[in-house]
């Protein structure tokens, strides 16, 4: 039986070509998933041990907090030097500051993205080779001394800047200009992954990078002979408790581990569209099984006829799939590479710069490849080869028939069971309180799928015939015959037309869930800002506006009230949280805050609102105390003192005062500043002011209220489109499914075909009328895609509206396009069939001797 | 019945005689193969059918009676020589000139499989004016529908037809468009005698009635006695001719055939 499946399988080779390729690029992309996130794993971790390479022990504050966008430290007593500098077995050691310093080109605009890419940072130079991993490049840099900088030759080199011109950076106070006295490397690198270095003598760097008598850990280097682990264990027993002493290998390592986690996120999610995308080539191979077998089944008749056994027929049909699944694995792999490349060109679209570095290529990303797309395609072919071992033997005695069914009562029932489930896994991990939530609505989604799959041949034939009617008056006989074609096999129709229903079913959900999203957003803004300008720094925590901005614009004639927003991280009650900064002087004047109780003017220092939603749910009332921890200043207890319910997520859930902010965070920075203008000025002039008053902040980006809901619009859209282009596989998939079923069709009404060219019908018509009858099964496909896509998005918006998402979108146009997209599927899959249909053999089609 | 008459035609006799012919081959030349394999199909075949006549083309099985078919009605191209419908020669027409012709000006019935599946009885017969887009004659197609006797059978599809009532739909589909000349490939080869006599009279009736040319490859002599001529093919050649022919006499010349 294995020398039955192989011979078929030669025999047949170009059948399953079509197959193979829907295998493939899923592993294709499965596997250069794997890759990537293995390159770029090791480049982190290369990373991580060239900057930590001479430290043998790291000396920083004990408090810190956790959060999704990066740890938040605490910083030591530079005091703590002296203890040090005493320990027996240190041989070197340098005090580290580092800070926001962005550089302003020579244009005036400032260097770098303060969003979430690389850094923009500034930190200390130290003459220790051993604990600095920047290299002074040519032979007239130099080391930085007061009023002097040295900038990463990638800056200098985008920028144009020279050893010896002027540059001005941001700093925390304000704007500095320094001279250039020397350009270094990051090792060999030109920069460190992107990020953009100012490094200072040690005095400045401390008045301007952070504050004067702290510092942000000490480095040290041991003696010769003195192990990592001494050299901590000694440092150990003088530093106090507010600091603790990692070995320079556990640094490393607990860098690496940060980074690994965050790739597991990312790895995750590429694996999703990974599935998706080997989900919807399940689909292909089931088909093409199926029909295989249908047209082979006087074949497996006669052979059971002649004794083989039921199981000998399942097994050659396995054996075919098994090699399939194999070949199209191995080729997938390789293939692999050249997606990880392909993948990491639409990173870098989204400023996400990986370094050109080795390709990583484990034996997990060949194993894991291998077992998901060999099983894959076997369990795929499971149904149809149990299908071929049930053949009756008398099945080769009888005329094979037009297949007509679709409609069974055993069908219905399975299908509506299946998809009901689905249902109602997705409604109850969406609504109700269950643990693994998200696997319940991914399994749900898995299931509806399947469940409406089950359910298409009761309708393709309506539906068919319903867009065939537009085709029959346009497109006369060859619109008729694409119609009566893809009514007559419900089941196969049906089934072509599923594998692009799952593509076009997600882009319907993701299109309706960002355009929800952005409609709420901008309802929300709409609702809660009063201000009509924003100066944003696009900075999430990380540097941004000098606070002297905001001041500026208060003073300025034609602003009526300019608020100034900051933003942190600190762990309250117990949980790492975004904690937001508002001037209390100003900010209801630009924001609807909607105090409930209390008032925003009791914000002292040590004084925090909460939105009401989570007072409500930890039972908190004005006047309790709740317990907060912050780096820099350890653990606090603050008081309530006002409860707000504030729409637009412009203030989370706490938000503290400015004295609270100057107390408890080290950096003070504005995150951006809404502006309320003075009415009785106008609109534009009042524009002109501020951004004449924003023209010596190079980082500060003046937009009116249109201009910010764009930009919320724009930065949900980039993501879209990334999901858009991530789908787009699933979609190319489904072309090849739609064409390999077509052709598959064709080879069996051969001789029909050859009977309508031989009674006269062109080569034209024959094209038009194959083309024409793969835009109905695609558009089929779009329709139930639709369907089950408009119902996600509806029970995830309807989820999330607590969660911001007040409103649901359905945009008919986006989705109109989606299903002109499906019909140009269509069109694209019949292209080859067309074409072979059309130059069919009329005589050898018609059977003629 | 009328004594047969025959005439022994030498090879590369053209046509003649004032009839017009409704397709004429002249010195058809068709080879299939190469080098060793090569099968000289028809040699120098050159053959009138007259307009108005039902003629017969017999041969034992090698003949290219099928072939020399294949050839006239443009579906298979030659190697040598011309064959033209009417005045035109399908030598110098396009793809698509030929596709159109095939259409509009020839009619055609085949062994089995003659019926588009998914098309009702009356799709299919008036199939031709479908693709073409144009208006069925509506008194034409009543009249060939009476005579075809297929009048209540009209929206059925084909699975839903005998085998007799399936061939009389293609017969009704070749006469449709008014053609030049019908072409019949064995089109009684897969029916009972019954249903083939009744397939053969409506043949008949089409030549007598509507003056309609038909021109039938056979090896059914009964079949073949239907035809008032019978041009008889051997080995890639005309060999003879028979007139007003009888069952007998067709069957006393296919003996001389040996062996088939």
């Amino acid at each position: 039986m294995w020398r039955l499946g192989l011979r078929q399988l030669a025999a047949k080779k170009f059948r399953l070509l079509s197959t193979t390729m829907a295998v493939l690029l899923g592993v294709a992309f499965l596997a250069g998933s794997l890759v990537l996130v293995d390159t770029i794993g090791k480049t982190f971790d290369d990373l991580f041990a060239e900057i930590g390479q001479g430290v043998d022990a790291h000396v920083r504050s004990a408090e810190s907090i956790e959060s999704d966008f990066g740890d938040v430290r605490g910083t030591i007593d530079e005091a703590l030097i002296d203890e040090i500098a005493a320990v027996d077995g240190v041989l070197a050691y340098h005090g580290h500051t580092e800070g926001f310093a962005q550089l302003i080109d020579k244009d005036g605009d400032a260097m770098g993205d303060l969003g979430p890419g690389p850094p923009t940072l500034g930190f200390a130079w130290t003459e220790i080779e051993d604990l600095n991993p920047m290299r002074l490049f040519g032979d007239e840099s130099r080391a930085p001394g007061p009023g002097e900088v040295v900038i990463d030759r990638s800056s200098a080199d985008t920028a144009g800047f020279e050893i010896g011109d002027l540059v001005t950076i941001l700093l925390q106070n304000g704007p500095e200009e320094f001279v250039i006295s020397g350009i270094a490397t990051f090792g060999d690198e030109d920069s460190a992954l992107g990020a953009t270095m100012a490094l200072f003598d040690t005095a400045t760097a401390q008045r301007v990078l952070g504050e004067p008598g702290r510092l942000d850990s000490i480095d040290v280097v041991a003696v010769d002979g003195v192990s990592q682990e001494e050299l901590r264990d000694r440092l150990a027993e003088v530093m106090p408790p507010a600091a603790e002493v990692l070995t320079g290998d556990q640094l490393i390592k607990e860098n690496q581990d940060a980074v690994a986690e965050s790739l597991g996120f990312f790895t995750t999610f590429m694996v999703v569209f990974a599935v998706v995308a080997l989900f919807v080539g399940a689909f292909i191979i089931y088909n093409t099984f199926s029909i295989i077998v249908a047209q082979r089944a006087k074949e497996m008749a006669l052979l059971r006829a002649l004794g083989a056994t039921s199981r000998q027929i399942l097994a050659s049909v396995q054996v075919e799939a098994l090699v399939v699944g194999l070949i199209a694995s191995l080729l997938g792999i390789v293939a692999g590479v050249g997606v990880a490349v392909g993948l990491k060109a639409l990173l870098a679209g989204l400023q996400i710069d990986i370094p050109a570095g080795g390709v990583v290529f484990t034996s997990r990303t060949v194993v894991v490849s291998l077992i998901v797309g060999v099983g894959v395609t076997t369990l795929s072919a499971v149904t149809p080869a149990l299908r071929a071992a049930r053949t009756p033997p008398m099945a080769a005695l009888r005329e094979a028939t037009v297949d007509q069914s679709g409609r069974s009562i055993i069908r219905t029932v399975i299908g509506t069971l299946i998809t009901g489930a689905g249902v109602a896994a997705i409604l109850a991990g969406l609504f109700r309180d269950v643990d693994n939530a998200v696997s319940f609505v991914g399994a749900g989604a898995v299931l509806v799928f399947l469940g409406v799959a089950a359910l298409g041949p009761i309708i393709a034939g309506p539906v068919s015939a319903l867009l065939g009617m537009p085709l029959r008056t346009f497109r006369g006989f060859p619109g008729m015959l694409a119609s009566e074609n893809a009514q007559r096999n419900p089941k196969r129709t049906s089934a072509t037309a599923s594998a692009l229903m799952i593509g076009v079913g997600l882009v319907g959900f993701i299109t309706i869930f960002a355009a929800s999203a952005t409609a709420s957003i901008k309802k929300s803004i709409d609702d809660t800002f009063i201000g009509d300008i924003i100066v944003e720094s696009g900075s999430i925590g990380f540097g941004g506006l000098s606070p002297d901005l905001a001041t500026d614009l208060n003073d300025l004639p034609e602003v009526q009230a300019a608020s100034g927003v900051r933003v942190g991280i600190a762990e309250v009650n117990f949980w790492p949280e975004t904690v937001v900064g508002f001037d209390t002087a100003t900010i209801e004047q630009v924001v609807d805050i909607a105090v409930t109780s209390g008032s925003l003017d009791d914000l002292g220092p040590n004084q925090i609102a909460v939105d009401q939603d989570k007072a409500t749910e930890e039972g908190w009332a004005v006047g309790d105390t709740i317990s907060a921890r912050f780096a820099d200043t350890g653990p606090q207890t603050l008081e309530i003192v006002a409860i707000f319910n504030e729409d637009a997520d412009l203030a989370d859930r706490y938000v503290m005062g400015y004295p609270g902010f100057e107390q408890h965070f080290s950096d003070v920075f504005d995150s951006r500043i809404y502006v309320i203008t003075d009415p009785t000025v106008g609109p534009d002039e009042a524009r002109v002011a501020v951004e004449n008053a924003a023209s010596g902040f190079p980082n500060a980006d003046v937009q009116d209220l249109t201009e910010f809901k764009e930009a919320r619009a724009a930065e949900i859209n980039q993501i879209l489109g990334l999901i858009y282009a991530l789908l787009g596989l699933s979609i190319i998939i489904a072309v090849i499914g739609i064409a390999n079923t077509l052709a598959l069709s064709i080879v069996e009404r051969t001789h029909e075909l050859g009977l309508l060219r031989a009674v006269g019908l062109t080569r034209r018509q024959l094209r038009s009328a194959v083309r024409w009858e793969s835009v109905i099964i695609a558009l089929l496909g779009a329709v139930l895609g639709l369907a089950v896509g408009i119902f996600f998005g509806w029970a995830v918006v309807k989820a999330l509206a607590d969660d911001g998402f007040s409103r649901l979108v359905i945009p008919p146009v986006q989705l109109i396009v989606v299903a002109l997209i499906a019909a140009i599927v269509g069109v694209l899959a019949a292209i080859g069939p067309a074409r072979r249909a059309a130059n069919l053999d009329i005589l050898r089609a018609i059977g003629a001797e | 019945m009328a004594k047969a008459t025959m005439t022994t035609i030498r090879a590369g006799d053209g046509d003649g005689g004032s009839v017009p012919s409704a397709a004429r081959a002249a010195k058809v030349v068709k080879v299939f193969g190469s080098g060793p394999t090569e099968v000289q199909a028809l040699k120098e075949v050159s053959i009138g059918f007259d307009a108005g006549a039902f003629s017969a083309i017999m041969g034992p099985s090698g003949s290219g009676k099928s072939t020399l078919l294949h050839c006239l009605c443009g579906l298979e191209p030659l190697d040598g020589g011309a064959v033209f419908i009417g005045d035109t020669e399908l030598g110098k027409l396009t793809e698509r000139q030929r596709t159109l012709l095939r259409r509009d000006r020839i009619g055609f019935v085949f062994q089995t499989f003659n019926l588009i599946p998914v098309l009702t009885a009356k799709e299919n017969i008036t199939l031709p004016m479908l693709m073409a887009g144009t208006k069925v004659d509506e008194g034409w197609f009543d009249t060939v529908v009476e005579t075809l006797e297929l009048t209540d059978r009209l929206h059925h599809r084909p699975t839903e037809l005998s085998g007799g009532q399936q061939q009389r739909v293609a017969v009704a589909r070749s006469l449709i468009t008014k053609p030049d000349i019908v072409f019949a490939d064995e089109p009684t080869g897969n029916l009972d005698s019954h249903s083939g006599g009744e397939v053969l009279g409506f043949l008949r009736r089409a030549v007598d009635n509507f003056d309609q040319s038909v021109v039938m490859v056979t090896h059914d002599p009964h079949a073949a006695a239907q035809a008032d001529r019978i041009v008889f093919l051997d080995d890639g050649r005309i060999v003879d001719e028979m007139f007003t022919p009888t069952v007998e006499a067709v069957l006393d010349r296919m003996k001389q055939f040996g062996g088939e």
